[in-house]
Protein backbone atom coordinates (compact mmCIF):
# COMPACT_ATOMS: atom_id res chain seq x y z
CA UNK A 1 0.00 0.00 0.00
CA UNK A 2 0.92 3.64 -0.57
CA UNK A 3 1.63 6.09 2.38
CA UNK A 4 -1.88 8.39 2.50
CA UNK A 5 0.60 11.54 2.47
CA UNK A 6 2.41 10.81 -0.83
CA UNK A 7 -1.02 10.16 -2.23
CA UNK A 8 -2.20 13.20 -0.81
CA UNK A 9 0.68 15.06 -2.22
CA UNK A 10 -0.17 13.54 -5.62
CA UNK A 11 -3.67 15.08 -5.49
CA UNK A 12 -2.50 18.47 -3.86
CA UNK A 13 0.05 18.25 -6.93
CA UNK A 14 -2.45 17.47 -9.28
CA UNK A 15 -4.51 20.15 -7.91
CA UNK A 16 -1.96 23.02 -8.51
CA UNK A 17 -0.93 22.00 -11.92
CA UNK A 18 -4.93 23.09 -12.68
CA UNK A 19 -4.99 25.90 -11.25
CA UNK A 20 -1.85 26.96 -12.71
CA UNK A 21 -3.47 25.98 -16.38
CA UNK A 22 -6.83 27.92 -15.37
CA UNK A 23 -4.81 30.93 -14.51
CA UNK A 24 -2.11 30.93 -17.72
CA UNK A 25 -4.55 29.71 -20.45
CA UNK A 26 -6.92 31.96 -22.26
CA UNK A 27 -8.18 29.28 -24.39
CA UNK A 28 -11.57 28.39 -22.90
CA UNK A 29 -11.14 24.57 -24.02
CA UNK A 30 -7.45 24.62 -21.53
CA UNK A 31 -9.61 26.09 -18.97
CA UNK A 32 -12.25 23.59 -18.56
CA UNK A 33 -9.57 21.25 -19.12
CA UNK A 34 -7.57 22.73 -16.30
CA UNK A 35 -10.90 22.31 -14.52
CA UNK A 36 -11.42 18.54 -14.94
CA UNK A 37 -7.62 18.01 -13.58
CA UNK A 38 -8.66 19.89 -10.31
CA UNK A 39 -12.09 17.40 -10.27
CA UNK A 40 -9.44 14.56 -10.80
CA UNK A 41 -7.11 15.83 -7.93
CA UNK A 42 -9.73 16.16 -5.48
CA UNK A 43 -11.55 12.83 -6.71
CA UNK A 44 -8.12 10.97 -5.41
CA UNK A 45 -7.89 13.10 -2.02
CA UNK A 46 -11.08 11.73 -1.26
CA UNK A 47 -10.70 7.91 -2.30
CA UNK A 48 -7.50 8.43 -0.17
CA UNK A 49 -9.33 9.59 2.86
CA UNK A 50 -12.43 6.97 1.86
CA UNK A 51 -9.44 4.15 2.67
CA UNK A 52 -7.87 5.77 5.31
CA UNK A 53 -11.28 5.69 6.84
CA UNK A 54 -11.87 1.84 5.96
CA UNK A 55 -8.81 1.18 7.68
CA UNK A 56 -9.91 2.82 10.89
CA UNK A 57 -13.85 1.73 11.05
CA UNK A 58 -15.21 -1.18 9.59
CA UNK A 59 -18.70 0.09 8.20
CA UNK A 60 -19.92 -0.15 4.91
CA UNK A 61 -21.36 3.28 4.44
CA UNK A 62 -19.12 5.13 6.08
CA UNK A 63 -15.92 3.96 4.46
CA UNK A 64 -17.81 4.20 0.86
CA UNK A 65 -18.62 7.53 1.12
CA UNK A 66 -15.87 8.93 0.16
CA UNK A 67 -16.21 6.62 -3.23
CA UNK A 68 -19.42 7.87 -3.16
CA UNK A 69 -19.12 11.35 -3.84
CA UNK A 70 -16.23 10.74 -5.78
CA UNK A 71 -18.99 9.21 -8.04
CA UNK A 72 -21.01 12.47 -7.89
CA UNK A 73 -18.49 14.52 -8.46
CA UNK A 74 -17.57 12.79 -11.78
CA UNK A 75 -21.45 13.35 -12.45
CA UNK A 76 -21.14 17.17 -11.76
CA UNK A 77 -18.03 17.09 -14.01
CA UNK A 78 -19.48 15.45 -16.63
CA UNK A 79 -22.91 17.91 -16.46
CA UNK A 80 -20.31 21.11 -16.45
CA UNK A 81 -18.03 20.17 -18.91
CA UNK A 82 -21.01 19.65 -21.62
CA UNK A 83 -22.83 23.07 -20.34
CA UNK A 84 -19.37 24.48 -20.66
CA UNK A 85 -18.59 23.07 -23.94
CA UNK A 86 -21.52 23.93 -25.24
CA UNK A 87 -21.12 27.19 -24.11
CA UNK A 88 -17.75 27.52 -26.04
CA UNK A 89 -19.57 26.02 -29.14
CA UNK A 90 -22.22 28.96 -28.57
CA UNK A 91 -19.13 31.24 -28.52
CA UNK A 92 -16.96 30.56 -31.24
CA UNK A 93 -20.57 30.38 -33.51
CA UNK A 94 -20.35 34.41 -32.51
CA UNK A 95 -17.08 35.57 -32.41
CA UNK A 96 -15.10 33.11 -34.18
CA UNK A 97 -12.98 32.02 -31.52
CA UNK A 98 -12.34 30.31 -28.50
CA UNK A 99 -10.34 33.20 -26.51
CA UNK A 100 -11.89 34.18 -22.85
CA UNK A 101 -10.77 37.35 -23.73
CA UNK A 102 -13.15 37.67 -26.82
CA UNK A 103 -16.62 37.25 -24.20
CA UNK A 104 -16.53 40.53 -23.43
CA UNK A 105 -20.02 41.57 -24.24
CA UNK A 106 -21.02 42.27 -20.85
CA UNK A 107 -18.24 44.72 -20.33
CA UNK A 108 -19.40 48.34 -19.59
CA UNK B 1 0.09 -3.03 -5.34
CA UNK B 2 2.89 -0.26 -4.25
CA UNK B 3 4.57 -0.72 -8.10
CA UNK B 4 0.76 -0.20 -9.74
CA UNK B 5 0.97 3.19 -7.73
CA UNK B 6 4.47 4.58 -8.22
CA UNK B 7 4.06 4.36 -11.80
CA UNK B 8 0.76 5.99 -11.90
CA UNK B 9 2.36 8.39 -9.71
CA UNK B 10 4.97 9.45 -12.14
CA UNK B 11 2.65 8.73 -15.40
CA UNK B 12 0.15 11.36 -13.54
CA UNK B 13 3.01 13.55 -13.19
CA UNK B 14 4.28 13.41 -16.44
CA UNK B 15 0.52 13.61 -17.73
CA UNK B 16 -0.25 16.45 -16.05
CA UNK B 17 2.96 18.13 -17.17
CA UNK B 18 2.01 17.54 -20.57
CA UNK B 19 -1.30 19.43 -19.94
CA UNK B 20 -0.45 22.90 -18.71
CA UNK B 21 3.04 22.93 -20.92
CA UNK B 22 2.09 22.00 -24.48
CA UNK B 23 0.80 24.86 -26.19
CA UNK B 24 -1.16 22.64 -28.56
CA UNK B 25 -4.71 21.74 -27.33
CA UNK B 26 -4.85 18.12 -28.63
CA UNK B 27 -1.46 17.40 -26.76
CA UNK B 28 -2.27 19.15 -24.12
CA UNK B 29 -5.50 16.87 -24.09
CA UNK B 30 -3.62 14.26 -24.19
CA UNK B 31 -1.72 14.83 -21.82
CA UNK B 32 -5.19 15.14 -19.24
CA UNK B 33 -5.82 11.68 -20.81
CA UNK B 34 -2.87 10.20 -19.70
CA UNK B 35 -3.41 12.23 -16.23
CA UNK B 36 -6.76 10.56 -15.66
CA UNK B 37 -5.24 7.03 -16.88
CA UNK B 38 -2.73 7.58 -14.26
CA UNK B 39 -5.72 8.31 -11.74
CA UNK B 40 -7.65 5.22 -12.63
CA UNK B 41 -4.19 3.46 -11.47
CA UNK B 42 -3.78 5.50 -8.40
CA UNK B 43 -7.68 3.96 -7.83
CA UNK B 44 -6.51 0.79 -8.10
CA UNK B 45 -4.15 1.29 -5.58
CA UNK B 46 -6.40 2.13 -3.31
CA UNK B 47 -8.71 -0.86 -3.49
CA UNK B 48 -11.16 1.07 -5.31
CA UNK B 49 -11.57 -0.71 -8.18
CA UNK B 50 -14.75 0.59 -9.23
CA UNK B 51 -14.23 4.17 -8.96
CA UNK B 52 -10.90 3.63 -11.52
CA UNK B 53 -13.19 1.72 -13.91
CA UNK B 54 -15.68 4.20 -13.51
CA UNK B 55 -12.36 7.28 -13.68
CA UNK B 56 -11.22 5.44 -17.70
CA UNK B 57 -15.37 4.99 -18.82
CA UNK B 58 -16.43 8.54 -17.48
CA UNK B 59 -13.27 10.49 -17.96
CA UNK B 60 -11.32 8.93 -20.15
CA UNK B 61 -14.02 7.97 -22.52
CA UNK B 62 -16.54 10.15 -22.31
CA UNK B 63 -14.90 13.76 -21.42
CA UNK B 64 -11.97 13.35 -23.34
CA UNK B 65 -14.22 12.46 -26.27
CA UNK B 66 -16.47 15.55 -26.14
CA UNK B 67 -13.29 17.47 -25.37
CA UNK B 68 -11.35 16.42 -29.03
CA UNK B 69 -15.02 17.02 -31.05
CA UNK B 70 -15.10 20.62 -29.57
CA UNK B 71 -11.74 21.19 -30.60
CA UNK B 72 -12.35 19.97 -33.75
CA UNK B 73 -15.50 22.21 -34.06
CA UNK B 74 -13.33 25.15 -32.91
CA UNK B 75 -10.68 27.02 -34.12
CA UNK B 76 -7.68 25.63 -31.41
CA UNK B 77 -5.15 28.66 -32.84
CA UNK B 78 -5.97 30.96 -30.30
CA UNK B 79 -4.20 29.87 -27.45
CA UNK B 80 -1.06 31.86 -26.13
CA UNK B 81 2.54 32.23 -28.36
CA UNK B 82 0.57 31.76 -31.23
CA UNK B 83 1.54 34.52 -33.14
CA UNK B 84 -2.46 34.45 -34.00
CA UNK B 85 -4.75 36.35 -32.71
CA UNK B 86 -5.08 35.93 -29.43
CA UNK B 87 -1.51 36.10 -28.65
CA UNK B 88 -0.20 37.39 -25.13
CA UNK B 89 0.31 41.08 -25.15
CA UNK B 90 -1.73 42.19 -28.82
CA UNK B 91 -4.98 42.41 -26.75
CA UNK B 92 -5.94 45.26 -29.74
CA UNK B 93 -6.01 42.08 -31.88
CA UNK B 94 -9.87 41.87 -31.20
CA UNK B 95 -11.75 44.30 -33.19
CA UNK B 96 -13.56 46.58 -30.78
CA UNK B 97 -17.43 47.03 -32.92
CA UNK B 98 -17.61 43.51 -33.83
CA UNK B 99 -15.52 41.54 -31.14
CA UNK B 100 -14.21 39.28 -33.54
CA UNK B 101 -10.55 38.77 -33.96
CA UNK B 102 -9.03 41.30 -36.56
CA UNK B 103 -7.53 40.51 -39.80
CA UNK B 104 -4.81 38.00 -39.03
CA UNK B 105 -1.33 39.54 -39.45
CA UNK B 106 1.15 38.57 -42.05
CA UNK B 107 3.65 36.29 -40.44
CA UNK B 108 7.38 37.54 -40.58
CA UNK B 109 10.04 35.66 -42.99
CA UNK B 110 12.18 35.44 -39.92
CA UNK B 111 9.56 33.38 -37.87
CA UNK B 112 8.80 30.90 -41.20
CA UNK B 113 12.51 29.97 -41.27
CA UNK B 114 13.59 30.24 -37.76
CA UNK B 115 14.98 26.60 -36.64
CA UNK B 116 12.19 25.06 -34.66
CA UNK B 117 13.42 24.75 -31.09
CA UNK B 118 12.80 21.97 -29.03
CA UNK B 119 10.58 24.61 -26.88
CA UNK B 120 8.40 25.99 -29.51
CA UNK B 121 5.76 23.64 -28.19
CA UNK B 122 5.42 24.51 -25.25
CA UNK B 123 4.07 27.49 -23.39
CA UNK B 124 5.74 30.16 -21.84
CA UNK B 125 5.38 29.94 -17.79
CA UNK B 126 3.01 32.80 -16.57
CA UNK B 127 5.35 34.35 -13.57
CA UNK B 128 2.12 35.23 -11.52
CA UNK B 129 0.39 32.04 -12.02
CA UNK B 130 3.80 30.23 -11.42
CA UNK B 131 4.07 32.18 -7.99
CA UNK B 132 -0.19 31.52 -7.31
CA UNK B 133 0.33 27.72 -8.12
CA UNK B 134 3.97 27.26 -5.83
CA UNK B 135 2.51 28.91 -2.95
CA UNK B 136 -0.69 27.00 -3.05
CA UNK B 137 1.37 23.91 -3.45
CA UNK B 138 3.57 24.73 -0.28
CA UNK B 139 0.36 25.44 1.61
CA UNK B 140 -0.74 22.26 0.72
CA UNK B 141 2.47 20.12 1.26
CA UNK B 142 2.79 22.09 4.86
CA UNK B 143 -0.79 20.62 5.79
CA UNK B 144 -0.06 16.99 4.77
CA UNK B 145 3.09 16.95 6.38
CA UNK B 146 1.56 17.98 9.30
CA UNK B 147 -0.98 15.67 9.34
CA UNK B 148 -1.22 13.52 12.52
CA UNK B 149 0.23 10.33 12.80
CA UNK B 150 -2.80 8.31 12.00
CA UNK B 151 -1.93 9.18 8.39
CA UNK B 152 1.37 7.88 8.12
CA UNK B 153 -0.16 4.81 6.30
CA UNK B 154 -3.50 2.76 5.34
CA UNK B 155 -5.07 0.43 8.42
CA UNK B 156 -6.33 -2.99 7.41
CA UNK B 157 -9.37 -3.64 5.49
CA UNK B 158 -12.02 -5.68 7.33
CA UNK B 159 -12.46 -9.16 5.76
CA UNK B 160 -14.64 -11.76 5.66
CA UNK B 161 -12.69 -14.96 5.46
CA UNK B 162 -11.12 -13.91 9.04
CA UNK B 163 -14.72 -14.59 10.91
CA UNK B 164 -13.59 -12.09 13.12
CA UNK B 165 -15.29 -8.71 13.12
CA UNK B 166 -13.57 -5.26 14.37
CA UNK B 167 -14.43 -5.65 17.94
CA UNK B 168 -13.16 -9.13 18.08
CA UNK B 169 -16.05 -10.85 18.13
CA UNK B 170 -16.73 -14.20 16.85
CA UNK B 171 -19.48 -14.34 14.27
CA UNK B 172 -21.18 -17.62 12.85
CA UNK B 173 -21.07 -17.94 8.53
CA UNK B 174 -24.61 -16.67 8.61
CA UNK B 175 -23.80 -13.60 10.27
CA UNK B 176 -20.72 -12.89 8.35
CA UNK B 177 -22.81 -13.97 4.49
CA UNK B 178 -25.27 -10.86 5.50
CA UNK B 179 -23.17 -8.14 7.49
CA UNK B 180 -22.69 -5.18 5.06
CA UNK B 181 -19.75 -3.85 6.65
CA UNK B 182 -17.55 -7.05 5.87
CA UNK B 183 -18.26 -6.76 2.13
CA UNK B 184 -14.89 -6.40 0.25
CA UNK B 185 -13.86 -3.18 0.14
CA UNK B 186 -14.50 -0.81 -3.04
CA UNK B 187 -16.39 -3.38 -4.77
CA UNK B 188 -19.21 -3.17 -6.88
CA UNK B 189 -22.14 -4.35 -4.36
CA UNK B 190 -20.57 -2.17 -1.34
CA UNK B 191 -20.47 0.81 -2.90
CA UNK B 192 -23.62 0.43 -4.91
CA UNK B 193 -24.81 -0.78 -1.34
CA UNK B 194 -23.97 2.69 -0.48
CA UNK B 195 -25.41 4.25 -2.82
CA UNK B 196 -29.19 2.91 -2.73
CA UNK B 197 -28.85 2.37 1.51
CA UNK B 198 -27.03 5.58 2.37
CA UNK B 199 -27.79 8.24 -0.03
CA UNK B 200 -30.17 7.54 -2.55
CA UNK B 201 -31.47 10.98 -2.42
CA UNK B 202 -28.46 12.27 -3.89
CA UNK B 203 -28.77 9.76 -6.42
CA UNK B 204 -31.69 11.07 -7.68
CA UNK B 205 -30.33 14.70 -7.33
CA UNK B 206 -27.89 13.90 -9.55
CA UNK B 207 -30.14 12.40 -12.10
CA UNK B 208 -31.89 15.83 -12.24
CA UNK B 209 -28.69 17.83 -12.42
CA UNK B 210 -27.70 15.54 -15.28
CA UNK B 211 -31.05 16.07 -16.93
CA UNK B 212 -31.12 19.50 -16.95
CA UNK B 213 -27.30 19.94 -18.19
CA UNK B 214 -28.20 17.94 -21.50
CA UNK B 215 -31.03 20.18 -21.97
CA UNK B 216 -29.13 23.42 -21.24
CA UNK B 217 -26.23 21.78 -23.72
CA UNK B 218 -28.42 21.17 -26.60
CA UNK B 219 -30.15 24.77 -26.06
CA UNK B 220 -26.78 26.56 -25.76
CA UNK B 221 -25.21 24.35 -28.71
CA UNK B 222 -28.52 24.86 -31.14
CA UNK B 223 -27.81 26.85 -34.21
CA UNK B 224 -31.15 28.58 -34.37
CA UNK B 225 -33.36 29.32 -31.19
CA UNK B 226 -36.49 29.47 -32.98
CA UNK B 227 -39.53 30.89 -31.26
CA UNK B 228 -37.46 31.45 -28.02
CA UNK B 229 -37.77 35.55 -27.07
CA UNK B 230 -34.58 37.53 -26.32
CA UNK B 231 -32.39 35.18 -28.85
CA UNK B 232 -30.78 36.10 -31.63
CA UNK B 233 -30.92 34.12 -34.84
CA UNK B 234 -27.15 33.61 -35.08
CA UNK B 235 -27.20 31.46 -38.38
CA UNK B 236 -29.16 34.43 -40.05
CA UNK B 237 -26.76 37.57 -38.20
CA UNK B 238 -23.52 35.29 -39.75
CA UNK B 239 -24.80 35.46 -42.98
CA UNK B 240 -25.40 31.48 -43.69
CA UNK B 241 -29.35 31.46 -43.41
Amino acid sequence: MPEPKVVLFLAAFLFCCGVYGVLSRRHLIMILMSLELMLNAINIMLVTFSRHWAGKNHDMLGAHAGQFFTLMVMAVAAAEVGIGLAIIVALYRRKHTADADAATDLKN
Amino acid sequence: MIVVFWVSFIVALVGSALLITQKHAVYALLGLLIAFGASAGVFLSLDAPFIAVSQILIYAGALAVMFLFVLMFTDTRTDEDTGLPGAVGSRAVFDPATGRPAKKKKKKKADEEAKPSPFSGLVMPKPMAVAVSLALLVCFTAAIVTLPSGFNRFGPLPSAYDGINFEGVERSADQIKSDPNLLPFGSTEAVSRTIFEGFPLAFEVVSLLIFAAVLGAVLLARRHLVGIPGTQDVAKESGHA
